[in-house]
């Protein structure tokens, strides 16, 4: 591949239009997009084409059962002008990103960063250890078990038993404590695959680059971490922002799982189940592909902030 | 507009019949009156009946009452035709066949497979329901001897099918002068004796032929079968008895279809719970004795009830005996006959129908087996594990001697337990004439023991390997039977257990509330109860006995003995030390009796997988009998086999057509067949493609074939939405079949006729189908095909949801989930009118809720089983006084409370005979009525303090909380297999009632959830509309329902109830008489909420409400208020978007009903 690039030599871009550029580039490396066709043959049969067939059906109000009738942006007028819920369901999602996003972000790097100067063997069990949650599948329903409103559940029991409450709170029906609940239940499920990442970051890092920095006057183990550490692990830690602020935005299962739907008084209600609510209990397919549309954008923008905001690291 | 014209009148003629259907309804409600002592006509059982029932003795202490009763003198014979007193009038006496046909039916038809002669005499025919007593005198004979003495009591008994008959046993209460004499006997039942149809005879002459009998197995043709071929040749006469497992086309097998078959029997009354081996001993006193049958199930023909002096009793021999009888024999060497091999799948008998065969391919060496196919070759894999099932084979020696029974056998299911069988054996010297008889005390039993794998072995007590005596030339039968064994007296111990401290359990709750306070020592339980503190030790001594003698004889202290440790550790802990540990540990003790009863259910429940039977001859070798080992079935395959096997199952995998499962012919595209889709389990799945394919099944009577698909429950909107769905759809929820119906995806079901008759030379060409036209209206026939006689009445939707009675078929609340407006019309001012209401679907199943009551427990507090609301709050204080509670689903309270109160819903629903414009248009919560019985609903919650989340089965079981309302069935099949410690100590009843005052009456009205059939809406251009319909009425009818319903309880058990809409069926399903009353008595109470566009938004606000004012103390009027306009805007919009009638400014929906007069006139 390298030798082959480096006969032909690449194109220089300022000899020939933008187009003949492009083709005269993908020529070269026919390899690598012949390797990487199978991939993306379906991500753009799976990801890339429905996104524009939202964002078309997001112009009509198909109901899956009926033809369409083009509506124009109706939808996202009645979205923006005349849905209380849709605002609301707004409210909750950026509570909800703005709070596990960036702590759950700052929590997978911090327990990274600690984890790692651990000795190896105890390492790996500790990495398991942070990591089970959030592989076990529903594992995070134990928390349902813990917050039962039964007035056997544990916590409601424990309660009980002190004379701290003199009858079982309903948690995860009960407006005042779903949302922090599952706030909770968010962080503790948050330390994926982000954290792992960062613990390979971490390990790709190299000791002499420290030994450097040290002669340069680095002065202590924080100057270390800004200027050589995270400025090093720059790319995990996209990966892992990308991540989180896709778990953030899209935390819409466990709630259910654990509050029901829709959540109670709407008070756990995100985008996510506004979405859900009106492609499966109303058929309204149009409008919740315009509630999908708004979501992506909203996350797309989320990623372009982080971007900018992680090219400053180390500066 | 013709056709819209004939739709008018058509749901004109519905809406005529439905109001006389209602007021047929009316008219009984009418009689109710305010009285407190006749309030319903259905009742309850009362607080005394439920006293006697819970206050009769055990039998253990019956017995122990009766120690020192001499035995009667000699056999008193009851003149079963010469009753004193009955109270159902068909109790008639029979004399023979012909007697029994005309005491039974009026109709003239013939009902009973009734082999009389054999046993002529007189006998007693005795209906499924009602009580008949004889009167018995017992004193002194000629000779001064007195009768009076114990006596054991024996029935013969015939089991007649008629159409009354269920799947279930037959039941009765026995009763001896007006009382039951211990509880064991308040309900006996007598066993059917079942037969499979895979079974046909041939008997030819065969002159010449010597005396042979042979046994082969094989394949049918094309491998479409498996086998078993009897041929014997007796006194020159030959018969070939062919036992048929056929397959699908896949080669999985299907389940055979099992048969009660009428038969006569004799029985001894005994314990069916299998703790008390022998029968009962009844203590009579010298006096005149009133013995009482009351009918609980099925009828049943008596000829006779004897009561044998209790010595009396068949004699049984110990084994040792029994190999002294017959040591004198001289030929005890029997090596000459060859070896029997049976397979254990193909009993000649059974005596429940849910023991039947199925599939294990665990081993390469199971008989038969192919690998990735599932085919039948083993018994006993379910359903074949309570005590007192059997199966029973045939079979004849070539050589008169001894013999082992061996068997190859799975048991993995009791950890380090074992699991027993009695064997009885009949024919020749065992009895003669259908009597089965256990040959030695130590056949009772014989134990298999636990192992991960497959075992042989020839039949053991875990001691001795037994021997048996056959003689050639006799035809013998083995019965194989479900027993507790030498199991019986550790589980009757742990149930003891699990009785007397769950007593004492809920004595402590009494004192200390489930959260007792652990650091308080002001309890004083040794001093307030120092009884419960010494039953919980004296329990825990038991199980510490019982654990330990059951570790010896088991030899490992395995996983299921190990957690009698853990139980009898705690009992020890919470009864020692004064009871000081009690309040740290109440819950623990709680949820360990949980334990202990599902222990008790595992052992009991005695599931052992046969694959197959061989009766090997014993050889004498130096003059001694020896057993050969050789002669057992294979055990196991080697490494290599079962690695090819495993291989061969994983690539076939890849070449099976799933879909194909249960598909007996493959249909061809040309070939007229309609698709039926089903979302429901493979059992269901097949019991319906039996039903339709069987002799006079739906294929059989109309010509048209089935394509029946077991499909998952979301396939349905992707199909429609790709123009692949089905022709029919078996079992949508009411909510969607209106959400598809609103969206043109469902063909209304009333007014299809003119379809037919528009299209009919279009769609059937094939001349299959005449039009009959009387009385205006459509009866389709189908003419003879093919020279048969074949025919299937098509009915107009009006004679389908009401008999010629005027009886409704389906509860017009159920019809009404499933109807709607199909949409408006303009006239030429602009006047919006819907379109009359149309039928969706037809009801196919229908849930709703019911009150459970645990009869023990209210009788112990002396409290009737409430009737009404104010009741069942008036003993709430002393439910709450013993620290216990109501369970009341707030989903279904929510609901039904606001129907009770004589609210609605919907302002106006179409089937108020308002204008339909109107219908559905805003909700009705924020009437008084409505919001006062939301208001009540929340305050039991707050004020009342029900639980509002609560494990139901648990607290029932453990009797905190003796009343509990929910889904009738989903709550019976859960308790029935999940409590059965507590059988016989609950029933269920219907809702409390509400009172009413502008009625004065009272209001039980539960709520319909519905499950329709619908006809999806490609089939009429795929020309399968008529068929389509048809299946839907064949579907639905009461035949097939009941049909259905009966064969998935014979299958699955009877935690399978079939909740079927139909409610003609409902009589034919296999419940108890009272069970029947309690649902049909509910079913007459019956409201729905109807659906209309946005109908999913009031549940999610209500109940919003309901948490906010439960959690918040907020007021509940306030709180349901506002989300009224919510709800109110989410319908207009959803309305509008149909282009529905809305409220607006200038026209609002009209306030009130009363006064409002419809602006459109049609």
């Amino acid at each position: 591949m390298s030798q082959m690039n480096k006969t032909q030599g690449p194109v220089k871009r300022g000899e020939v239009s933008k187009l003949r550029w492009t083709w005269e580039e993908m020529k070269n490396n026919k390899t690598a997009y012949f390797m990487v066709a199978p991939f993306l043959l379906l991500f753009i049969i799976f990801t890339v084409l429905p996104v524009f067939l939202s964002i078309i059906l997001s112009l009509t109000d198909f109901n899956m059962l009926q033809v369409p009738n083009l509506v124009g942006i109706d939808n996202y007028m009645r979205l923006f002008m005349d849905d209380e819920i849709f605002i609301l369901a707004c409210q909750n999602t950026l509570i909800f990103a703005c709070i596990t996003g960036p702590v759950s972000y700052i929590l997978a790097l911090l327990v990274a960063w600690f984890i790692n100067e651990l000795p190896p063997k105890i390492r790996a069990v500790v990495t398991l250890v942070f990591y089970a949650p959030s592989i076990s599948g529903q594992a995070y329903l134990v928390w349902k078990t813990l917050f039962s409103s039964d007035s056997y559940g544990w916590v409601n029991a424990v309660l009980l038993k002190y004379g701290l409450i003199s009858s079982p709170i309903l948690w995860f029906s009960d407006a005042d404590y779903v949302m922090p609940l599952c706030i909770v239940v968010a962080l503790w499920t948050s330390l994926g695959t982000a954290f792992l990442s960062f613990i390979a970051g971490l390990q790709t890092i190299d000791r002499s680059m420290y030994e450097a920095a040290a002669v340069d006057g680095i002065k202590n183990r924080w100057q270390e971490l800004w200027y050589i550490t995270l400025p090093t692990m720059r790319p995990q830690l996209m990966f892992g922002a990308v991540l989180s602020i896709t778990n953030s935005f899209g935390f819409g299962g466990v709630v259910t799982a654990l509050c029901g739907f829709p959540s109670v008084d709407y008070a756990a209600h995100t985008i996510m189940h506004h979405l859900s609510d009106y492609g499966g209990s109303r058929y309204e397919i149009g409008y919740s592909s315009a509630i999908a549309v708004i979501l992506f954008i909203i996350m797309f923008s989320a990623n372009i902030i982080i971007k900018k905001a992680l090219s400053k690291v180390g500066e | 507009m013709k056709n819209k014209l004939f739709q008018k009148v058509l749901c004109l003629i519905l809406s005529v019949t439905l109001l006389l259907g209602s007021m047929g309804l009316t008219v009984s409600a009418t009689s109710l009156k305010y009285d407190p002592n006749e309030r319903n006509p259905y009742k309850a059982t009362t607080l005394e009946e439920m006293q006697s029932l819970v206050g009769t003795l055990p039998y253990a202490e019956y017995s122990a009452n009766n120690a020192g009763v001499k035995p009667g003198p000699y056999v008193l014979k009851l003149d079963v035709t010469n009753f004193t007193e009955a109270t159902n009038s068909e109790i008639k006496v029979v004399k023979d066949s012909e007697v029994v046909s005309n005491a039974i039916t009026q109709d003239g038809s013939n009902w009973v497979d009734f082999d009389y002669d054999a046993n002529a005499g007189s006998s007693i025919y005795l209906p499924s329901t009602g009580s008949v007593t004889w009167s018995l005198k017992v004193g002194e004979n000629a000779e001064g001897i007195s009768e009076a003495g114990l006596y054991y009591i024996k029935i013969e008994y015939f089991s007649c099918i008629t159409p009354e008959s269920s799947v279930s046993p037959i039941e009765r209460g026995f009763l001896i002068n007006g009382k039951i004499p211990f509880s064991e006997v308040a309900s006996i039942s007598l066993d059917k004796t079942w037969t499979f149809d895979y079974i046909s005879s041939e008997t030819t002459d065969a002159p010449g032929e010597p005396d042979s009998y042979d046994v082969d197995y094989v394949w049918g043709n094309g491998h479409d079968s498996y086998q078993k071929i009897v041929t014997s040749v007796v006194d020159g006469k030959k018969t070939v008895t062919t036992y048929t497992l056929s397959q699908d086309i896949i080669g999985n097998s299907m389940s055979p279809g099992a048969e009660a078959t009428p038969s006569w029997s004799t029985y001894y009354l005994q314990d069916e719970t299998g703790y008390h081996s022998g029968n009962f001993a009844f203590n009579l006193i010298e006096g005149d004795h009133q013995i009482t049958f009351r009918a609980e199930r099925d009828p049943v023909i008596i000829k006779s009830i004897e009561f044998v002096p209790a010595e009396n009793a068949e004699e049984t021999k110990s084994y040792e005996e029994y190999l002294k009888e017959h040591e004198s024999l001289a030929d005890k060497d029997a090596s000459s006959g060859d070896i029997i091999f049976i397979e254990a799948e193909f009993p000649d008998a059974v005596s429940d129908s849910s023991v039947s065969p199925s599939n294990d391919n665990t081993s390469p060496v199971n008989s038969p087996v192919v690998s990735g196919t599932q085919l039948y070759n083993v018994i006993g894999e379910t359903g074949f594990s309570s005590i007192g099932q059997w199966a029973s084979y045939k079979f004849k020696v070539t050589d008169s001697g001894f013999y082992n029974l061996g068997m190859r056998f799975k048991q993995s299911v009791l950890q380090g337990m074992f699991v027993c069988r009695t064997l009885k054996l009949s024919g020749g010297e065992y009895g003669e004439g259908g009597t089965a008889t256990v040959p030695f005390d130590e056949a009772y039993n014989l134990k298999f023991d636990y192992s991960d794998n497959w075992q042989s072995s020839y039949v053991t007590d875990g001691e001795q390997v037994f021997r048996f005596y056959f003689e050639e030339g006799v035809e013998y039968t083995m019965y194989l039977e479900c027993s507790l064994g030498t199991l019986k007296e550790y589980i009757q111990a742990a149930e003891n257990a699990l009785l007397e401290v769950n007593a004492a359990y809920l004595r402590i709750l009494q004192l200390t509330g489930t959260d007792p306070d652990e650091n308080s020592d002001s309890y004083n339980f040794m001093e307030v109860m120092p009884d419960v503190l010494i039953t919980i030790l004296e329990q825990a001594v038991a199980l510490e006995q019982a654990h330990k003698s059951l570790k010896e004889i088991c030899g490992t202290n395995g996983q299921h003995i190990a957690t009698l440790e853990t139980i009898y550790t705690l009992f020890d802990k919470v009864g020692s030390k004064n009871g000081e540990n009690i309040a740290a540990n109440l819950s623990t003790l709680k949820s360990y009796l949980g334990t202990l009863g599902t222990w008790i259910n595992d052992s009991k429940s005695s599931t052992v997988m046969v694959d197959s039977i061989v009766v090997a001859p014993m050889k004498v070798v130096d003059g001694e009998l020896k057993e050969d080992e050789s002669k057992l079935p294979r055990v196991e395959a080697n490494f290599f086999e079962s690695i090819w096997f495993e291989i061969v199952a994983f690539f076939s995998s890849f070449f099976i057509d799933y879909d194909k499962m249960g598909v007996t012919a493959e249909i061809e595209e040309n070939i007229e067949h309609i698709d039926v889709w089903l979302a429901s389990g493979r059992d269901q799945s097949q019991i319906w493609r039996t039903m339709i394919d069987a002799q006079g099944g739906f294929t059989d009577k109309t010509g048209v074939s089935v394509a029946l698909k077991l499909v998952t429950g979301g396939t349905l909107l992707p199909s429609i939405l790709s123009r692949k769905g089905p022709d029919v759809y078996l079992g949508l929820g009411s909510a969607e079949v209106i959400n598809y119906a609103i969206r043109d995806a469902v063909l209304g079901v009333n007014g299809l006729e003119p379809r037919f008759t528009d299209e009919q030379n279009a769609i059937f060409t094939t001349e299959r189908y005449t039009y009959k036209n009387a009385d205006g209206t459509f009866e389709t026939t189908l003419t003879p095909i093919d020279g048969k006689e074949v025919s299937f009445t098509t009915l107009p939707f009006n004679k389908l949801i009401v008999d010629e009675y005027g009886e409704e078929i389906f509860s017009k609340a159920a019809l009404d989930t499933v109807m709607i407006s199909p949409g408006i019309e303009k006239d030429e001012n602009g006047k919006i009118t819907a379109l009359p209401a149309v039928c969706y679907g037809l009801p196919r199943t229908m849930q709703f809720a019911m009150m459970f009551y645990r009869m023990d427990v209210l009788a112990d507090l002396g409290q009737e089983v409430p009737e009404s609301w104010d009741d069942l709050l008036s003993i709430l204080p002393v439910l709450q006084a013993n620290n216990m509670q109501i369970g009341v689903s707030y989903v279904s309270a929510l609901d039904f409370m606001i129907y009770q109160e004589g609210g609605n819903m919907w302002k106006y629903t179409d089937t108020d005979r308002y204008d339909a414009a109107y219908a559905g248009a805003a909700i009705d919560i924020d009437s008084e009525v409505a919001l006062a019985a939301f208001d009540f609903t929340c305050r039991l919650y707050s004020d009342y303090s029900f639980p509002v989340s609560y494990d139901a089965a648990n607290r029932f079981r453990t009797g905190e909380m003796p009343i509990l309302i929910g889904s009738y069935a989903d709550l019976y099949n859960q308790l029935v297999v999940y409590a059965t410690e507590i059988a016989g100590l609950w029933e269920f009843c219907s809702l409390p009632g509400s009172y009413r005052e502008e009625t004065g009456e009272f209001n039980y009205n539960s709520l319909a959830q519905v499950t329709a059939t619908i006809i999806l809406n490609g089939c009429e251009s795929r020309g399968n509309l008529l068929p389509a319909w048809q299946f839907m009425q064949w579907e639905t009818a009461a035949e097939q329902s009941a049909e259905f319903g009966n064969r998935i309880v014979a299958i699955m058990g009877p935690s399978a109830k079939y909740e079927t809409a139909n409610l003609n069926a409902i009589d034919d399903l296999s419940w108890t008489a009272s069970e029947k009353e309690a649902i049909m008595n509910q079913m007459d109470h019956m409201s729905s909420i109807v659906n209309y566009p946005g109908s999913y938004i009031i549940s999610r606000y209500v109940s919003f409400a309901f948490l906010d004012a439960v959690n918040n103390d907020a007021n509940a009027i306030d709180a349901m208020r506002s989300y009224i306009g919510a709800i109110n805007s989410e319908i207009e919009r959803k309305r509008a978007e149909f282009g529905l009638w809305v409220p607006t400014e200038e026209e609002p929906v009209p306030p009130e009903k009363e006064t409002y007069k419809p602006p459109v006139q049609q």
